[in-house]
């Protein structure tokens, strides 16, 4: 009793100096100011600056660029590489002028967005390949083709449906996007008025890349930027549906979802639909902030796989005949740690990359989101391994890696508005909340989930929305507003009580709006085609029945059998 | 049951949505949100669920 005690006053001792040194105090705390700069508090008397001199065309003029013959030489230090002689001349007759100068600046800042914005989305495509592999390693031998094969045409179909109609409606009404140089064709939203305001329900321009003037350098970039965020949210689905998933099942649920669900969440959320303009229209905090798509991508693919996973049911031999859940183990834990560094490799991406842009609008909290991003994955493998290790003890492979993701997944909302500090408590809490979830799917919901992905994406998607209203430090400034709301986000344990409610309402919408949604899709798609394979081709194995061939043809495979047909 | 169900979390989210017209209070909008959650959440887990769990496959 007493030990029990002692370990309470531990605990509470670590919370209190957990919240004191990220939030100062949690209680009666008064924040900091929204818009302070950075440094001593008294700003030290400047000395007198020197008037502007306005540059001129004569000015320029006068920079002389390198000889030919000195570049004829080549240029193994790179000194004369790169000059004014590079500057393309609008007008030949005129030389160079300051026009020239000024519009070059303007199209390298934007160049470095776009190269900024289309490498990290090139990065998140190839998260596709970890995910793969995770979820095959976890799966049995006999279904890896079949699970290999959805990880691969998810891909394929997702960013079908989402060419032919997700991204107008998810982007079609975002309007001017300053970092990408405007994305000005995206201006349709659908609204209705509610409550006196009007809210964005569903974007109206953009359809097939060409509609209505998108056939734009900007909307492009934003394009394959999102596109590869819903296919990351499409194929957590099929980690949870894995090993019993028809497969024509899979391919129209993976579009209705590229198409429809995922898109309109999106909106809400990102392309100025209500749940982004809660902080404008009706005083909430920045309105629901989701820096990088904890709510938008892992929350609604973690919200679909557990509609679907209830649909479905469970693997045969998941359960007893009492209830009691089997452990079945996958089929190659190299393949997921192996998978689970590609995607932490691949989230270098994901958050850092969801500025949009690498140059101007406070964009250089870039290399903040970059290490946020390190720390919670680190925290959250520490986290689970700790967890596993003390209640089975053993620090279990796939749960560590698990952990990783965890971390990963619930610093994706906070990553560009908290602290080092707050990123490692936030990493750290999704360690321990991806066991607890597991084992409360597993044995109290009955729901089989062979990767994980309901704890993974669904609860720590949704602990990630809702820690950006507790640990918003209100020192990030992107341009100088959120959401069309001036200053910076700030979260509960800094001041700002309502931006937590911001992102209670995103919660909600996950959990009531998404997977009503996708349960009723679910359902339908189950009317249509069956959602399930029959209990004969499960236990053969989903590879030969389902793809016509083994994943692994020389391998000697265990054939279950229960006598049933 | 299960439409009853899908009733139940629909309006849950109902009313965590409309929280923004009822009140202007942040307190009287976090109380209101909350309960939508828990009453989502209870729609899913009390309601959807355990009618799938009734003739789930372990019990054939």
């Amino acid at each position: 009793m007493e030990r029990k005690m002692n370990m309470k006053k531990l605990f509470l001792a670590f919370a209190i100096a957990g919240c004191s040194v990220v939030g100062g105090s949690v209680l009666g705390q008064t924040p900091a100011p929204v818009s302070s700069p950075p440094g001593p508090a008294v700003a030290a008397p400047s000395p007198a600056e020197p008037a502007a001199v306005p540059i001129t065309d004569a000015d320029l003029k006068a920079i002389s660029a390198p000889a030919a013959e000195d570049k004829a030489k080549g240029d193994p230090s790179g000194a004369t590489t790169g000059t004014v002689g590079d500057i393309p001349v609008g007008d030949a007759k005129k030389g160079l002028a300051v026009g020239d100068v000024v519009n070059l600046v303007g199209q390298h800042q934007i160049a470095i967005n776009f190269v900024w914005t289309l490498v990290t989305g090139f990065l998140v495509m190839f998260m596709q390949a970890g995910f793969a592999i995770v979820e095959t390693g976890l799966c049995r031998a006999k279904n890896a083709n079949h699970t290999m094969m959805m990880n691969f045409m998810v891909y394929g179909v997702g960013m079908l449906a989402y060419w032919l109609i997700g991204f107008a409606i998810q982007e079609g009404g975002v309007g001017a996007i300053a970092n990408l140089g405007g994305t000005a064709p995206l201006v349709g939203e659908y609204t209705i008025h509610l409550f006196g305001k009007d809210l964005g329900l569903w974007g109206k321009t953009g359809f097939f890349l060409v509609h209505h003037g998108s056939y734009d350098v900007g909307v492009m970039v934003l394009f394959l930027f999102q596109m590869v965020f819903m296919d990351t949210a499409l194929t957590i689905v099929t980690g949870t549906c894995a090993e019993r998933w028809k497969y024509s099942a899979f391919m129209i649920s993976s579009f209705l979802m590229g198409a429809l669900i995922y898109p309109l969440f999106g909106n809400w959320a990102w392309g100025g639909g209500w749940l982004a303009t809660l902080g404008g229209n009706f005083g909430l905090g920045h309105g629901y902030c989701d820096f990088a798509g904890s709510g938008v991508v892992h929350a609604v693919g973690g919200i679909t796989a557990l509609a679907l996973g209830i649909i479905i049911g469970p693997r045969i031999g998941k359960y007893t005949r009492q209830g009691k859940p089997n452990a079945i183990p996958g089929h190659d834990i190299t393949m997921v740690l192996l998978g689970c560094f590609i995607l932490a490799f691949g989230w270098f991406g994901f958050n850092p990359g969801s500025t949009l842009g690498a140059s101007a609008n406070g964009n250089l909290r870039i290399s903040s989101v970059a290490v946020n991003t390190m720390l919670a994955g680190m925290a959250g493998s520490f986290g689970s391994m700790l967890y596993m290790w003390i209640r089975y003890h053993k620090p279990d492979a796939s749960m560590t890696g698990n952990g990783l993701l965890a971390g990963l997944v619930a610093i994706t909302a906070p990553s560009g508005f908290v602290n080092p500090v707050a990123s490692v408590i936030i990493g750290l809490i999704a360690g321990v909340l991806v066991c607890l979830s597991v084992e409360f799917v597993d044995r109290v919901m009955k729901v089989d989930d062979p990767v994980g992905a309901i704890s993974v994406h669904g609860a720590n998607g949704l602990w990630g929305v809702i820690s950006v209203g507790l640990f918003a430090d209100g020192r990030s400034n992107y341009g100088g507003s959120w959401n069309g709301v001036g200053g910076s986000v700030t979260g509960l344990f800094y001041g700002d009580a309502s931006q937590l409610v911001a992102q209670l309402i995103g919660v909600a919408t996950l959990v009531g709006f998404v997977f009503c949604l996708s349960f009723v899709f679910g359902l339908i798609v189950d009317w249509a085609v069956g959602q399930r394979t029959s209990a004969k081709i499960e236990l053969e194995g989903l590879d030969i029945p389902e793809m016509g061939a083994l994943g692994y043809p020389e391998f000697v495979l265990k054939v279950e059998t229960t006598g049933v047909e | 049951m299960v439409f009853v169900g899908i009733v139940i979390t629909f309006l849950g989210f109902l009313l965590a949505m409309f929280s923004v017209g009822l009140t202007s209070s942040t307190g009287s909008r976090l109380i209101l949100v909350l309960l939508g959650l828990a009453i989502s959440l209870a729609g899913i887990i009390g309601v959807i669920n355990p009618a799938y769990l009734k003739t789930a496959i372990w019990k054939k």
